[in-house]
């Protein structure tokens, strides 16, 4: 019984997922899945391939060996936008906005491609795209071109645009990194505010200041390889984890 | 949602009234040159230049720059002419086939230059160029090699009712014609900027990782933009065969037709509807009526200096420049 309640919440599954680059293995056997409406934090030190692992999800680029499963169904080196339209969407780790597009445009462009295509924009795509900026807060820029937002505001909007393609799942690459602590503060009140619509979030956090205070669940990686997986503080006090982070001398000492 | 409101309700500016204005005097021009035989084949030419202008900025409005809408051209020139040389058929019936014939160039050039992007892609298409004139420069038995085509039919006749216009042998009739194809063209062009075909063809442009991402089929948008492009630059081909009535390999796929749409695109305003067609109806004329008498010989350097002042001091073009400062 238990194993078939299982089977119907589980969102995404990564199985047995290698990433090879030449002779550079990014990825090794990833086995991980993710629970509908869960918020999982995706950690480690630079080049551990935590984007490496979204793009692939994303359809960017295609696994060297493994399988991807949505919602059940195989993904695995499908196109970008057909994962799109399928409920996957992501941001990435330094936004990219249409800069000439103001920024309600912006928003328009993933609420009337992400799931299909209409000849004509009707005042009602105008208002869904206006209501997504007032979530994310940056309503008050909506004919601004999107070139001219500040770093923050473009990582706003950058969420809303993917919102905007009414995603299942949604990738969230360091939407809080450089943030002030009162910009991480209101970075949090909008990812737990984009859970209560129903979407579950998958979330790098390379300097943690955010996954530990929202996620379920951490998935920790290094060096392509997954070193840990559970609720926060118990993979935060993993020694593999610890290691990864702080470095060598760390763990010798508590070997001593 | 006040923005949208202030959006409907502004007053347009006075640029909104540019472009039916322009429209008017082109209409009204053959009664004001009282049919001067030159100066409206100088504007004849001058349109068919403005929709060669705005069917490369189909393409161009998703980024792409193109250096080969010369090929495009050239099949749309000999494609009209040969279908009804040899054919027998009426012009009528071979100018639209010709777009179709060069949208089928186009299909070809996007699968093999798409691979490629920026810079890239506008050298392949430069070289793509080569592939149907060499074929048309030695296909002897057929388009007579470089010695061209001679002796085509001129455009073709208009029967309504009792009307009857022989619109090849009357200047100002053809005159019209090519009037009414720009404004078709002109409508067709506004009808995809304006649509979501439109913002597809920006996003790519502008952020292609991130169109793709939001769900946007960018290889299919950007193949349409191309078939639509090569579609109206075979036609503009296909009425410049009939309207000088002698092709020739090396006139209709030359340099010439593949960078001037472009120089047209950039000086009257890239990613703007009128713009292309703008610079067309201005560049045109005034090298042909100033800077040709003058320097029968180098008259076109006219163009270059043009486009180098446009990206020096007008990134915008012409067309963009005007819209702002009124």
């Amino acid at each position: 019984m238990g194993a078939l309640e299982e089977s119907i919440l589980i969102l995404l599954q990564l199985q047995a997922l290698n990433k090879v680059f030449d002779d550079f293995c990014a990825l090794n056997d990833i086995d991980f899945s993710v629970n509908e409406n869960e918020i999982i934090g995706l950690v480690g030190p630079n080049g551990a391939g935590k984007t490496t692992l979204f793009n692939l999800i994303s359809g960017r680029i295609k696994p060297s060996s493994g399988k991807i499963l949505f919602e059940g169904k195989d993904i695995t080196g499908l196109k970008s936008h057909t994962i799109c339209r399928l409920g996957i969407s992501r941001t990435f780790q330094s936004s990219r906005p249409f800069p000439q597009m103001n920024t309600l445009q912006n928003v328009l462009v993933g609420h009337i491609f992400g799931k299909g295509f209409s000849f004509h924009t009707r005042p009602k795509d105008l208002q869904t795209a206006m209501e997504l900026l007032e979530v994310v807060g940056i309503a008050h820029k909506a004919d601004t071109p999107a070139g001219h937002l500040t770093l923050s505001e473009q990582r706003r909007l950058d969420l809303a645009r993917a919102l905007a393609t009414r995603p299942k799942l949604l990738l969230l690459d360091e939407v809080a990194a450089g943030f002030s602590p009162v910009l991480v503060k209101q970075a949090i009140q909008l990812i737990n505010r984009v859970r209560e619509r129903g979407v579950t979030l998958l979330i790098i956090d390379h300097f943690l200041n955010l996954s530990l205070k929202v996620s379920d669940r951490l998935l920790a990686l290094d060096h392509g390889e997954k070193i840990a997986e559970g609720p926060p503080h118990t993979v935060m006090r993993n020694r593999d984890v610890l290691h990864a982070y702080l470095g060598m001398r760390y763990k010798d000492e508590e070997d001593d | 949602m006040n923005i949208f409101i202030d959006r409907m309700n502004r007053t347009p500016k006075v640029s909104f009234y540019f472009l039916p204005l322009g429209l008017l005097l082109l209409l009204i021009l053959p009664l004001m040159v009282r049919s001067n035989a030159y100066i409206l084949q100088v504007f004849t030419h001058a349109l068919l230049l403005a929709t060669l202008a705005t069917a490369w900025n189909l393409l161009g409005i998703s980024g792409s720059i193109s250096l080969g809408h010369a090929a495009f051209f050239g099949v749309g020139a000999y494609g009209s002419a040969l279908l009804s040389l040899e054919g027998g058929f009426s012009p009528w019936l071979t100018i639209p086939s010709a777009g179709i014939v060069a949208a089928g160039l186009g299909l070809i050039m996007g699968l093999v230059c798409f691979r490629l992007r920026g810079a890239y892609f506008a050298l392949a298409t430069l070289a793509f160029v080569e592939i149907p004139r060499v074929i048309t420069d030695n296909l002897d038995a057929l388009t007579h090699g470089s010695l061209g085509l001679v002796g085509l039919p001129g455009l073709p006749s208009l029967h309504l009712g009792s009307l009857h216009i022989d619109i090849g042998s009357n200047m100002a009739a053809s005159y019209f014609l090519v009037f009414a194809y720009f404004v078709i063209l002109l409508g067709i062009s506004a009808f995809v900027f304006r649509s979501n075909l439109g913002l597809a063809l920006q996003a790519i442009r502008e952020e292609e990782i991130a169109a793709e991402t939001a769900g946007i089929k960018t290889d299919t948008f950007r193949m349409l933009s191309l078939l639509l492009s090569a579609f109206f630059t075979g036609i503009s081909g296909a009425f410049y065969a009939h309207l000088i009535r002698y092709i020739e390999p090396g006139l209709v796929y030359g340099l010439h037709f593949s960078a001037i749409p472009m120089v047209f695109a950039i000086c009257g305003g890239r990613f703007t509807i009128v713009g292309p067609a703008l610079a067309a109806m201005v560049l045109y004329p005034v090298d042909q009526f100033v800077f040709h008498p003058l320097l029968p010989a180098g008259h076109e350097f006219l163009y270059g200096v043009v486009l180098i002042l446009t990206i020096l001091f007008v990134p915008t073009g012409l067309w963009g420049r005007l819209r702002k400062a009124f």
